[in-house]
C-alpha cells in the first residue's frame, strides 16, 4: 500500500517536473518509449545505431518545419505555407548556384532569404492587412509553389555543386549533416520559446492577445517577426532537402505543412495557442519518425503508415484532452 | 490527479503496447531478400509492375520486400525509405527513382555495403551515375527508341513503302530523355522505310492531352493533306485524335501514340487511335527480378535490358490471339 502510494506520487512528480522544467508532456515521451520499445521486439533491424542516425535524418526536414509550426500556432496563428515555402526556397538556392552561376554560399543563402522573404509577406499582411493568418498563408500555399515551378519552368534543378551538397549529405564524425543542422536548430529553439522573454511573449500572444497588448507586448511587431521566422526555417528546411536529393525540386515539400503542424500538435502544442514547446514538438517529430521507419523495416506498405499517423495524431489529441477535461473537472 | 494520471499512462501504455502486437504478425526478416522501391503504386503502370515483381519472385521462389513513396514527385520521402530499405539489409535494391538525383546518396550506401543495384524502367542518367561513383548491376525498361522505331514501321506498313506526305511528330517535355528517345527512333525508321512521308514538325507537346490538341489543330490548318500524327505517349495522342476529327480529318490522319494505356485501347477498339507501342510494365518487373536472382547467382547479366513493347492495333486486339496481350495493363 504505501509503496502504491509512493509509486503514484513519483508518477505525479515525474509528470510535474517534467512539465514545469522541460516544458514536455510526459504523455508524448511515454509513446515514444513504448513505440521504440516495440518496434525494438518486432524488427531485429530497429535498435542499431546506424538506424538510429537514419531516422533523426529522415526526421530532419520535418523536425525543421515543426519547429516553425510551434512558434506560431503556439502564437495563436497558423502557417499553411510551410511546405510550398520550403519547395521555392530549394528552388531558389539551385536557381542562384546552377542558373546565375553563384558561389555556394550565396546559394545556401538564397534558400533561408527566399523562405524569410515569404514569411515577412506573410507576416505584413496578417498585421497590416488584417487577413487572417489562415487565409494569408493558404494563399502563400499556392503563390510559393506557383512561383517555384515558374522559376524552374516547371522542371528539377540538376547540377548543384558539392560544395551545396556537403550540408545535406556530408557526415563528419559519422553524424549526418542535417542531423546536425536539426538538432542545433531545436536546442536553440527550445531554449528561446521556454526561457526566453520573446518565447513567454509568444506564448501569452497565444493564450490572450488582448491580454499580451493590455500587458505591453508589441503584439503586431511580435507577430512579424515570427512569421519571417517561420519563412526562414521553411528556408533552411527547403536548403537540408535540397541538398539531400542533390537538386531544386519544384514540388519538394508538397503537404509537408500538415505533417510539420501533425509533428507540433502530437507533440503537446495547441492548436488555439497559448501552449508548446519545441522538446514537445521534437518528440512528436520523432514518434512519427519512429513510426515510419518501423514499419518500414517491417515491410508495411506505406499507405499504412499513413494511416498509422492519422490514428496516432487523433490519440496523442484525445490524451491531451482527457487530460485537460479531467483536470477542470477536479 | 495521481490516480488519473496512472491510469492515463496505463492507457497509453496498453494502446502502445496493443499497437505493436496488431502489426507483429505482418513481417519479419528473411535472409537474401530483395528490396523494390517503386516510384508510387498509386498508377496503372507501377501497379502492373509490382504485379510482375510478385509473380516472378513467387515464381523464382525469393522473398522480397516492397515500398512506394506516396507520390511520383515525393522525392525526399523515396529517399528516407530507401535508407531505412538498407537497414533490412537486402541483398539487392531494385529501385526506380523519382528522379536522377534524390537516390544518390542511398545508392552509395548500398554500393558501400555491397548491395547489388538495379535500375528499374531506366530512370538513372549514367553519367550522373560516373560521376558519383556508383555501378549498377543493370538498368531494365521498354527501349523507347525501339517502340518509336516501331510506330515508324507500322505506320509504313499501312501506308505504304512508297507513301508521300506530310507528318506530324509531338514531342513529350521538352528535356525528356523517354521523349526525345521514341522521338528519334520513330524519325530514324521512317527515313529508312518510307522516306517519302516527311516531318513537317516536331513540337513539344509536354505530355499535355490539351496542348497536343492545339498543336494538332494549328499543323492541320498549315498542312491540310497530313497524313500521319506520332505522339510520343497515349495522352497527347488521344489529344491529337480529338482535333483531328474535330477538323472532318479522322479518316485522313493515321495517328500513333506510345504507351498502350486503358484509355488509348478504348480507342483504338472504337475505331478512332490508329495504333499505340505498349509498353509492359508487368513484364519490366517480372524480369528485373529473375535477372537479379541470375546475376546473385554469378551468371553474366548485360548491363541494359530491353524488355519488348508490341504494337497495338484494332485487329490485333481483336483477334486477341497475341500471347503478350496478357501483359497489356
Amino acid at each position: 500500500m504505501t509503496s502504491e502510494t509512493a509509486k503514484l506520487s513519483f508518477w505525479a512528480n515525474a509528470q510535474r517536473n517534467s512539465v514545469e522544467r522541460l516544458h514536455i508532456r510526459l504523455e508524448s515521451f511515454v509513446v515514444l518509449i513504448v513505440l521504440c520499445a516495440a518496434m525494438a521486439l518486432l524488427s531485429p533491424f530497429f535498435l542499431s545505431l546506424s538506424n538510429f542516425l537514419n531516422i533523426l535524418l529522415a526526421t530532419s526536414t520535418i523536425g525543421v518545419l515543426a519547429i516553425a509550426a510551434t512558434f506560431v500556432i503556439g502564437a495563436g496563428g497558423l502557417d499553411l505555407s510551410l511546405g510550398s515555402v520550403m519547395g521555392l526556397s530549394g528552388v531558389a538556392g539551385a536557381y542562384v548556384a546552377v542558373n546565375l552561376g553563384a558561389p555556394s554560399v550565396l546559394g545556401l543563402a538564397a534558400c533561408v532569404v527566399a523562405g524569410g522573404a515569404a514569411g515577412y509577406i506573410n507576416g505584413q499582411l496578417v498585421t497590416r492587412a488584417f487577413v487572417p493568418a489562415f487565409i494569408v498563408t493558404l494563399g502563400m500555399l499556392g503563390l510559393a509553389r506557383g512561383l517555384a515551378l515558374v522559376i524552374s519552368d516547371g522542371r528539377v534543378i540538376y547540377g548543384l555543386p558539392s560544395m551545396m551538397v556537403y550540408v545535406g549529405q556530408g557526415r563528419p564524425l559519422g553524424v549526418p549533416m542535417p542531423v546536425i543542422i536539426f538538432l542545433v536548430t531545436a536546442i536553440v529553439a527550445h531554449c528561446v520559446l521556454a526561457y526566453s522573454k520573446f518565447g513567454r511573449h509568444t506564448l501569452a500572444l497565444g493564450d490572450s492577445e488582448g491580454a499580451a497588448r493590455a500587458a505591453g507586448i508589441r503584439v503586431d511587431w511580435h507577430r512579424r517577426v515570427l512569421y519571417t521566422l517561420s519563412g526562414a526555417l521553411a528556408g533552411l528546411a527547403g536548403m537540408l532537402v535540397m541538398a539531400r536529393i542533390k537538386s531544386g525540386d519544384p514540388t519538394a515539400g508538397l503537404n509537408y505543412e500538415l505533417t510539420a503542424i501533425t509533428a507540433a500538435i502530437i507533440g503537446g502544442t495547441n492548436l488555439f495557442g497559448g501552449r508548446g514547446s519545441i522538446l514537445g514538438t521534437m518528440i512528436g517529430a520523432l514518434i512519427m519518425g519512429v513510426l515510419q521507419n518501423g514499419l518500414t523495416l517491417l515491410a508495411v506498405q506505406s499507405y499504412y503508415q499513413q494511416m498509422a499517423i492519422g490514428a496516432v495524431l487523433i490519440l496523442a489529441v484525445f490524451i491531451d484532452q482527457y487530460q485537460v477535461r479531467k483536470e477542470s473537472r477536479v | 490527479m495521481t490516480l488519473f494520471s496512472l491510469k492515463m499512462n496505463r492507457l497509453t501504455l496498453g494502446l502502445g503496447i496493443a499497437l505493436a502486437f496488431s502489426i507483429a504478425p505482418m513481417a519479419h526478416a528473411e535472409d537474401g531478400e530483395y528490396g523494390v522501391l517503386m516510384k508510387t503504386l498509386a498508377n496503372p503502370f507501377w501497379g502492373a509492375m509490382s504485379k510482375g515483381v510478385e509473380d516472378g519472385a513467387k515464381e523464382a521462389g525469393i522473398k522480397y520486400f516492397l515500398q512506394a513513396a506516396e507520390n511520383d514527385q515525393a522525392a525526399e520521402p523515396q529517399l528516407n525509405l530507401c535508407n531505412t530499405m538498407l537497414e533490412r539489409k537486402p541483398v539487392a535494391m531494385i529501385t526506380a527513382a523519382i528522379n536522377s538525383t534524390n537516390l544518390l546518396p542511398c545508392l552509395k550506401t548500398a554500393q558501400d555495403a555491397g548491395i547489388k543495384v538495379v535500375d528499374l524502367d531506366g530512370n538513372l542518367d549514367p553519367a550522373v551515375l560516373d560521376k558519383e561513383g556508383i555501378k549498377i548491376t543493370f538498368r531494365i525498361g521498354s527501349d523507347n527508341v525501339a517502340a518509336g522505331g516501331q510506330a515508324a514501321e507500322y505506320l509504313a506498313s499501312k501506308l505504304g513503302k512508297d507513301a508521300k506526305g506530310p507528318v506530324l511528330v509531338i514531342e513529350g517535355l521538352s528535356g525528356n530523355v523517354t521523349g526525345q528517345k521514341r522521338v528519334q527512333g520513330f524519325e530514324a525508321k521512317l527515313k529508312e522505310l518510307a522516306p517519302g512521308l516527311e516531318v513537317v514538325a516536331s513540337l513539344p507537346g509536354d505530355w499535355d492531352r490539351g496542348k497536343a490538341a492545339s498543336i494538332t489543330n494549328d499543323i492541320l490548318t498549315r498542312n491540310p493533306d497530313l497524313v500521319a500524327i506520332f505522339a510520343a505517349n497515349d495522352g497527347m495522342a488521344l489529344g491529337a485524335v480529338e482535333a483531328a476529327y474535330a477538323a472532318g480529318k479522322g479518316e485522313q490522319v493515321t495517328i500513333i501514340g506510345v504507351d498502350g494505356n486503358s484509355d488509348a485501347v478504348k480507342s483504338i477498339k472504337d475505331g478512332r487511335l490508329n495504333a499505340s507501342v505498349a509498353q509492359l510494365p508487368y513484364l519490366v518487373g517480372k524480369q528485373a527480378v529473375e535477372n537479379v536472382k541470375k546475376s546473385l547467382a554469378g551468371e553474366e547479366v548485360p548491363a541494359s535490358i530491353a524488355v519488348p513493347t508490341l504494337v497495338l492495333t484494332k485487329d490485333l486486339l481483336e483477334a486477341g490471339t497475341e500471347p503478350m496481350l496478357k501483359y497489356v495493363k
